[in-house]
């Protein structure tokens, strides 16, 4: 059986078409048009959409924390969000396979299900030093990792060199990403990766009911691949966005979607982030900005009017995300400038709060079309008050980490991290476009292999995850 | 010599003799060429007809407190980038796409400014024009111009300070050491330095008392 990987964006070439600089990886991110709609819009792009090889995980920041078991029954537990038809256990097997295949370097992490990591912990820059010595002062636990940066001997990996770089592309190569991890075993296994080659369709056959291939545009040209089985892996806003526009007779509002799931659920971590000011020099962009976290509050606390919760984590913003931050806060000309000089005493943290799961977070096709003719996503987002009393618990944990590290000040901004469903799993064809293996109910040689299957989202970053979710689809189809 | 005048009391001169420049020779190639072109004067603007630009640099200009020469030519790389399209791969649906956005609020600046000060917004004083971009500041999420003022400051900010901040000429007044490949950095760590990085030499200058 042969193989055939589309990517709408560029086969990369770490050395040759990447920088050690801000500005100039602009290429990394999804950047077509999309509109963002609702009471608290989302910013798309640079904050969490990839394009080209590798996907978003070669501007992913190398965070690779697990779910916790809890994540995956919090209907029952919780009484909010979704249950997963599969549990922890099942995923368990790939979390360890990935943990290893990546690898992931960090300290021993008490949290969820216990576990190791196959490297030792990275030493921390400032930042992370802050958080270290906040967390002692305040009583947070707090660990070092888990990275999916090497740290020692790992084939021709190169070590990480501790630049801060990670958001811009690795260009060392240390950085976990399958662009480098997994596409190069694929390829030597006679698969074939076809960059540059914009899927707009997947072909579908009435007679059958079977999808029939994909509709892709490269060089201008719109070509057709036939398959005997499809796998779509465009991540929670392409992934929709394909389906919806791929309409038949048997599908007049989008394929899969007999039961209006297509595009719903979608969700994003809220993550404020706050910086405190030291007299002390952080330099917080020496360093990978990922270095030390807390997962001590992401579970329900019985004793909070709120369900679920949220990690922390150092973050580290280069110059231009800085300047963001600071111009967020309503400063402008002189005094922009002068808060900017002082730039090498802040320590930032963020957060990843878990936003709960909403039928009306969706995307849905805008008039707007690209430059294929093909109409752009709209993305609509609100938040529930679960949501907006997770942001201000998060941002009270991380005044109080900075503060017991000995800021003289704080300053937190409003921004999100990550997107996971709009294409959810679920135990029946009425909870889920996809069944527990990424099968979708509605066509049974068509799968979904990305982030917008999850359920939920935890308050950990969804790398892990969605590698671990791939690594257990791909062993079923193989094992069924 | 091009140190970016800024005056003490704004944060200028901070980091004496630090100049990010200086380690070009230790960059990649690839990423030398990038940070070089932002030097190079620019040849062809694109976007903007030439009093648009004038209203631009007189925008950002305030925006960055860039008030004397040598500068930054912000509104060059901004018009360079709205001619290539270069956006950030999202629009709110309540505004326009970012060139018409850009296009309809050079025209409203203008229109602000003749009200208050009966000159086009880059004939205006600079007080003036302060007080033009306070005014919409200030607007919040009401309408500015059939767009919401927060977003369209949100524009104004997020292209003046991606532009402004990826200058070396910038990173030398923030202490910030520049592209880091394949040199890395080897002292991490809070109060450390690498040894051609510069200390602050006002350290309890901290700008939320200032």
């Amino acid at each position: 059986m042969a193989g055939v990987a589309f990517d709408a964006g560029p086969f990369w070439d770490p050395d040759a078409d990447w920088v050690s600089d801000e500005a100039g990886s602009h290429t990394l991110y999804w950047t077509d048009p999309r509109v963002i709609s609702g009471s608290s819009p989302v910013p798309l792009g640079s904050n969490n959409s990839g394009r080209g090889v590798g996907g978003s995980m070669v501007h992913f920041a190398g965070y690779a924390p697990r779910f916790h078991p809890s994540d995956f029954r919090t209907a029952s537990v919780d009484g909010v969000g979704a249950d997963w038809p599969l549990d922890y256990a099942e995923l368990r097997p790939y979390y360890e396979r990935i943990e290893a295949e990546l690898p992931v370097a960090g300290e021993h992490w008490p949290w969820g299900d216990p576990h190791g990591y196959p490297h030792r912990p990275h030493p921390v820059g400032g930042n992370g030093e802050v958080m270290q010595r906040g967390g002692l002062a305040a009583g947070i636990d707090v660990r070092v990792g888990p990275v999916a940066i090497p740290n020692g001997r790992f084939g021709h990996r190169p070590h990480c060199i501790y630049r801060g770089f990670c958001l811009q592309g690795c260009k060392v190569n240390a950085k976990a990403s399958p662009l480098i991890t997994h596409l190069p075993d694929a390829l030597a296994h006679g698969a074939e990766v076809r960059a540059d080659s914009m899927v707009t369709r997947i072909g579908y056959d009435e007679r059958t009911g079977l999808a029939t291939g994909v509709h892709y545009v490269r060089d201008g040209v719109e070509r057709f691949q036939r398959a005997a089985l499809v796998a779509i892996a465009g991540y929670s806003i392409e992934t929709p966005r394909l389906l919806l526009n791929s309409t038949s007779p048997r599908f007049p509002d989008g394929l899969l979607n007999d039961h209006d799931l297509v595009g719903r659920y979608v969700m994003v971590q809220g993550a404020p982030q706050t910086a405190g000011r030291f007299s002390e020099e952080i330099r917080m962009w020496k360093a990978p900005p990922p270095e030390v976290s807390t997962e001590q509050f992401y579970e329900t606390d019985p004793s909070k009017p709120y369900q679920r919760g949220f990690s922390v984590q150092t973050v580290s913003p280069l110059p231009i995300t800085w300047a963001e931050h600071v111009a967020a806060q309503g400063h402008w000309g002189a005094d922009l400038r002068r808060y900017m000089s002082d730039y090498p005493h802040w320590a930032v943290l963020g957060s990843l709060c878990e936003f709960l799961p909403l039928p009306g977070n969706r995307v849905t096709l805008a008039s707007m079309t690209d430059r294929f003719g093909m109409p752009v996503a709209d993305f609509h987002y609100d938040q529930c008050d679960n949501d907006r009393q997770l942001l201000a618990a998060a941002q009270e944990v991380m005044e109080r980490i900075l503060e017991g590290a000995g800021a003289t000040e704080t300053m937190t901004i409003q921004r999100f991290a990550h997107l996971v469903g709009g294409a959810r799993m679920g135990a029946t064809e009425r909870d889920g476009v996809v069944d527990r293996d990424g099968r979708s109910f509605a066509v049974r040689n068509l799968m979904i292999s990305d982030g917008s299957i999850l359920p939920t989202q935890g308050s950990a970053n969804p790398a892990l995850t969605i590698m671990a979710l791939a690594a257990r689809q791909a062993e079923r189809l193989l094992h069924p | 010599m091009s140190a970016l005048p800024l005056p003490e009391q704004d944060g200028g001169g901070r980091y004496p003799g630090f100049r990010t420049l200086d380690q070009g020779p230790h960059w990649d190639a690839v990423t030398r060429r990038t940070v070089q072109r932002r030097l190079d004067p620019p040849r062809r603007v694109g976007f903007f007809d030439d009093h648009e630009l004038a209203t631009c640099r007189a925008l950002v200009d305030r925006l960055l407190a860039q008030d004397g020469e040598p500068r930054i030519q912000v509104e060059v790389m901004i018009g360079q980038r709205l001619a290539a399209e270069e956006t950030d791969g999202w629009h709110y649906d309540d505004m326009p796409i970012d060139a018409e956005a850009w296009r309809r609020s050079m025209a409203g600046l203008d229109d602000d400014a003749r009200l208050i000060a009966n000159a086009d917004f880059a004939e205006a004083t600079v007080a003036q024009q302060r007080a033009v971009l306070g005014a919409v500041q200030d607007l919040r999420m009401s309408p500015w111009h059939a767009m919401p003022a927060t977003h369209i400051w949100g524009l104004w900010t997020r292209y003046a300070a991606t532009a402004f901040y990826a200058h070396p000429w910038a990173w030398d007044e923030i202490g910030f050491s520049g592209p880091a490949y394949p040199r890395g950095y080897k002292n991490i760590g809070i109060g450390k330095r690498e040894p051609f990085e510069v200390a602050d030499t006002r350290a309890d200058e901290d700008p939320v008392g200032a």
